[in-house]
């Protein structure tokens, strides 16, 4: 194992919205002196964070893309992905934590677990990431890191341990006590960079010793040695408690929790000892690439730099030099010169330059080895793709890519902001998958679709911005699907002989409901009623049909189609013949099949103040929402509901107004449902009104 | 031509608009025959009990032998029937009750089948409304705001009221009377887990000594027993106590499900 990669972290930091990760990060950079001032977010100076380098993000005080950073403490790299917080950019979250070896999961001291920290939660469940946690903001009003460590126990299900008391709280918050070695921990200077390290006070050594039990007795479940040093009394050293920690918290079965407040400078170093000493290093985490000549073979990398190259590209970016590739190297190394093959497309591609990437300043470098970050330039290729070696048959997992569920139609002003719009919609679907683009065929418009209407919103604001494209937008459009609801049968024959050659072509069998999936087509021809030349001819069409509903014009989801009889013709009969059989046999059967539409169900979750929590019911409740439950927390509440997305366009703003900006909410798509037959009558009524305009 | 008659019958049934297709069975119908084969009501307990408004009703049994499991079960139940339940969690957040709910009755349909569980689930999730409170801040006041709350915007009105998670200590008999007071006000139902202590010294009707006191709060008390390898259920008292009393049910231990009579 080489010392190199020993001593690299390639860490997330992750957490509800205003939890202040972007906060924290910008004081790692500035105790690692990779920056020499703090700027805050929304900061008085106008500079913004560092992390946060697009103009929007920092005048909205939200980080977007996840700019990625290195610095060194310790000995140690740790390289940094700051991963956007609000759910529409959820894809952001899942592409860093799919390349990251660890995450700092950042908590607010007040707010505690929130909605977005248990989505986040489960990220880190599907990539096996393991963490530590760190509860922030202990400098405001209400602040109860205890409260915050039980609710990671009970809501999160994390067994969370204590590694930190703090020394007072709110605006008497001091510093914190290090449980491990029973120091005071203070942090002087303008800036909290002095650490100045003292014996306990005297007020919290009861209250210390008893939390350093409850964290031994925690830690001895993962070391014999610790144990054993238990058993026989006496003092247990701080390495033994520290190595049983780490154990614990690699194999995911132990979340340490650390302490303090970004703003305020307090806690920050301690926590950066903390990620290098409980997180893992790259060759602790075990990551599989799958053989393309056979997907079901499951290879373990080595992390070896000496071994042949695999690497996965997990974001791209267009810069004023060209397109700029974030890597994550598995295995072997990527060199200026080097070639390497794209398993996607089967290209060869000459690395010209590999960067390190500090926010949006680079360094250059001769190579990423394994384990490590970097990014290269010009490079062709799309979010996801896995370079190789010449010669290897490897490809990463990839990744979980949700279906967008609202879209958007975009109208450039002019001619010249319909160039630069494509221009802007091919960088932001490379970048991006949940966010793709197309052009409706009948209206003619350019139709964007994304994770929810903010996602949306920020790519038109970056479109406006970054490429000067005056565009105006039409309204959201909720991505509505259809299915049929009953059996129907169909029995279709497809006839054309008026002059030149003639189509002939007949398809019997049924449609009917399938719930495990989006269609199967079954083929029960016997005797050869339809030569089986022609079979994939009709699944053809009843695929094409599918596209777009007869009735509707939304996509068809949820159908079996079996054909059981059928006819054909010796000269008449060709593959056209029977996919516009098929359709036809489609379009027959679909009326009869009483087909309805479905439309996508968000999970809302509300936090809002306790005396607005009947008015915020009342809210969702107008909205065809159904409430799942309502969380009860003291001071605040939460409501938990599902509600249709085509209710939730412009909720922000009643929100805010209903709440005086006081309730905040998280929205995630939860499942199609069928609409009422009172909306669908009015959506039906809508796309002709549609149809007609565009006519 | 014997034949032929010998065949027309089947032919007849078999045009197409006469086939019954078991797909197109309508959820109302899964719906009465889950409930239909409910064990609750070898207790003497159908639903009709539950329209006795402001009337209580407890499961009482130790820590982790599945009081919650059963009230959910009950909870189902009366969904099923189109009552309204709202369910007050005193220990979890809601998402856990959540998932106590969606695992009883995934088991529930596993155990009793029924062709399509999501549409059940969609159709009973509209009778249901789950609210968390800190043990410490729960009062009647404060339940009652809430559930006026609701009404008023005419979001949920509860017809049975579960209350997981209430210390019975000593300042219970106010709270109850207090409770009694609203239910009858609202016309509802409440059902209460009741914890008791494993060992605890039983009267002749083997309710506890400790609460012996409260037992004319409740119509219907419920206990579970551990007993081996199975749990047992019996009602202790009941609104037909005769035929009750001499009716044991079992409990699946990893299920906690009613698997029928003993």
């Amino acid at each position: 194992m080489s010392q190199a990669s020993r001593n690299i972290r390639n860490i997330g930091i992750s957490a509800h919205i205003d939890s202040g990760k972007t906060t924290l990060t910008e004081r790692i950079l500035f105790y690692t002196k990779r920056i020499h001032a703090i700027h805050d977010v929304k900061g008085k100076d106008g500079v913004g964070a560092t992390m946060d380098s697009m103009d929007l993000e920092k005048e909205r005080g939200i980080t977007i893309a996840s700019a990625a950073t290195y610095c060194n403490w310790d000995d140690h790299v740790i390289n940094i992905i700051d991963t956007p917080g609000h759910v529409d950019f959820t894809i952001e979250v899942e592409r860093s934590l799919r390349v990251l070896d660890g995450a700092v999961l950042v908590l607010c001291s007040v707010g505690g677990v929130q909605s977005q920290s248990i989505t986040v939660d489960q990220q880190m469940k599907r990539y096996q990431v393991p963490c530590i946690a760190f509860v922030n903001k202990c400098d405001r009003n209400g602040a109860n890191p205890l409260k915050v460590i039980s609710q990671l126990r009970t809501k999160l299900g994390h067994n969370a341990v204590a590694m930190q008391i703090p020394i007072g709280l709110e605006s008497e918050f001091q510093g914190v006590v290090d449980l491990v070695t029973m120091e005071a921990i203070y942090f002087d200077g303008d800036n909290g960079e002095m650490v100045r390290r003292e014996t306990v006070p005297e007020s919290l050594l009861a209250m210390a010793r008893e939390k350093r039990e409850e964290l031994i007795d925690a830690a001895t479940m993962f070391s014999d040695e610790l144990t054993e040093a238990v058993l026989e009394g006496g003092d247990v050293s701080c390495e033994l408690i520290t190595d049983a920690i780490r154990k614990g918290a690699v194999a995911r079965k132990l979340t340490p929790v650390f302490i303090g407040s970004a703003y305020k400078n307090k806690g920050v170093q301690p926590l950066l000892d903390a990620v290098t000493s409980y997180l893992p290093c790259p060759l602790e985490v075990v990551n599989e690439a799958i053989d393309t000549e056979d997907t079901t073979r499951r290879v373990v990398l080595s992390g070896n730099p000496e071994d042949q190259l695999i690497s996965l590209a997990f974001k791209l970016e267009d810069g004023p030099y060209g397109q700029l590739t974030y890597v994550r190297v598995y295995q072997g190394a990527i060199g200026r010169g080097d070639t390497i093959i794209n398993t996607r497309t089967g290209k060869k591609v000459k690395v010209g330059r590999v960067v390190r990437m500090h926010a949006d300043q680079m360094e250059d470098i001769d190579a990423v080895a394994a384990g490590s970050i970097g990014a290269l330039f010009g490079i062709d290729c799309a979010s996801g793709d896995t370079f190789v070696a010449p010669g290897v048959n490897l490809t990463m997992l990839s990744m979980f890519v949700p279906e967008p569920v609202i879209s958007l139609a975009l109208i450039p002003k002019d001619n010249k902001a319909q160039i630069s719009m494509s221009k802007a919609l091919n960088r932001f679907t490379k970048e991006d998958p949940t966010f793709r683009t197309h052009v409706d065929a009948e209206t003619n418009e350019t139709i964007i679709e994304g994770m929810g209407e903010l996602h949306l919103e920020i790519y038109v604001e970056r479109m406006r911005r970054e490429y000067a494209a005056e565009v105006t937008t039409g309204n959201p459009r909720v991505a509505y699907r259809e299915t049929i609801t009953r059996r129907a049968e169909f029995n279709y024959t497809h006839k054309k002989q008026t002059g030149g050659a003639g189509q002939f072509g007949r398809v019997a069998g049924f449609l009917e409901p399938y719930a495990e999936g989006d269609f199967l087509f079954d083929n029960k021809i016997t005797g050869g009623s339809i030569p089986t030349n022609y079979i994939p001819a009709c699944e053809k069409g009843f695929q094409q049909s599918l596209e777009k509903g007869p009735k509707m014009g939304f996509p068809v989801t949820g159908i079996k189609v079996c054909i059981n009889d059928g006819a054909f013709h010796a000269v008449d009969s060709s593959e056209i013949a029977f996919i516009a059989a098929a359709k036809g046999a489609f379009r027959e059967a679909y009326a009869k099949a009483a087909p309805v539409i479905h439309e996508p169900i968000m999970k809302v979750v509300i936090e809002t103040p306790t005396e607005y929590q009947g008015s915020v019911m009342g809210l969702l409740n107008q909205r065809r929402g159904i409430i799942v439950g309502a969380q009860d927390e003291g001071a605040m509440s939460v409501v938990e509901s599902q509600v249709p997305l085509a209710e939730m366009v412009g909720f922000s703003t009643i929100l805010r107004s209903a709440t005086q900006g006081k309730a905040q909410f998280t929205m995630e798509f939860a499942a199609y449902r069928q609409v009422p037959a009172s909306v669908a009558e009015k959506i039906l009524e809508e796309i002709a009104l549609r149809k007609k305009t565009a006519a | 031509m014997l034949l032929k008659e010998a065949i027309s019958p089947v032919r007849r049934l078999r045009r197409p608009g006469q086939v019954i297709y078991l797909s197109d069975r309508n959820i109302a119908m899964m719906i009465k025959e889950l409930s239909e084969r409910n064990p609750l009501r070898h207790l003497g307990l159908d639903m009709n009990i539950l329209k006795e408004n402001g009337a209580f009703g407890a499961v009482m049994a130790p820590a982790g032998v599945g009081k919650t499991a059963l009230l959910v079960q009950i909870a189902l139940q009366a969904m099923m029937k189109k009552f309204s339940v709202f369910h007050v969690s005193l220990q979890d957040p809601v998402h856990k009750v959540t998932l106590w709910y969606d695992e009883i009755l995934q088991d529930l349909t596993k155990t009793y089948p029924v062709d399509n569980v999501q549409e059940l689930r969609e159709e009973i999730l509209l009778h249901r409304f789950i609210m968390t409170f800190r043990v410490d801040d729960f009062s009647v006041p404060k339940l009652a705001e809430r559930l006026n709350d609701l009404a008023v915007q005419n979001i949920f009105l509860p017809q049975i009221l579960i209350i997981d998670g209430l210390h019975f200590n000593s300042k219970i008999q106010p709270f109850l009377q207090e409770m009694k007071a609203l239910a009858e006000k609202q016309n509802f139902f409440v059902w209460f887990a009741l914890h008791i202590h494993r060992n605890e010294q039983t009267n002749q009707a083997g309710i506890p000594l400790s609460i012996e006191g409260l037992q004319h709060h409740f119509q219907v008390i419920l206990k579970i027993e551990e007993k081996g390898d199975y749990m047992s259920l019996k009602a202790i008292k009941g609104e037909d106590r005769d035929k009750a009393i001499d009716t044991e049910l079992r409990l699946d231990p990893t299920t906690m499900l009613i698997t029928d009579r003993g």
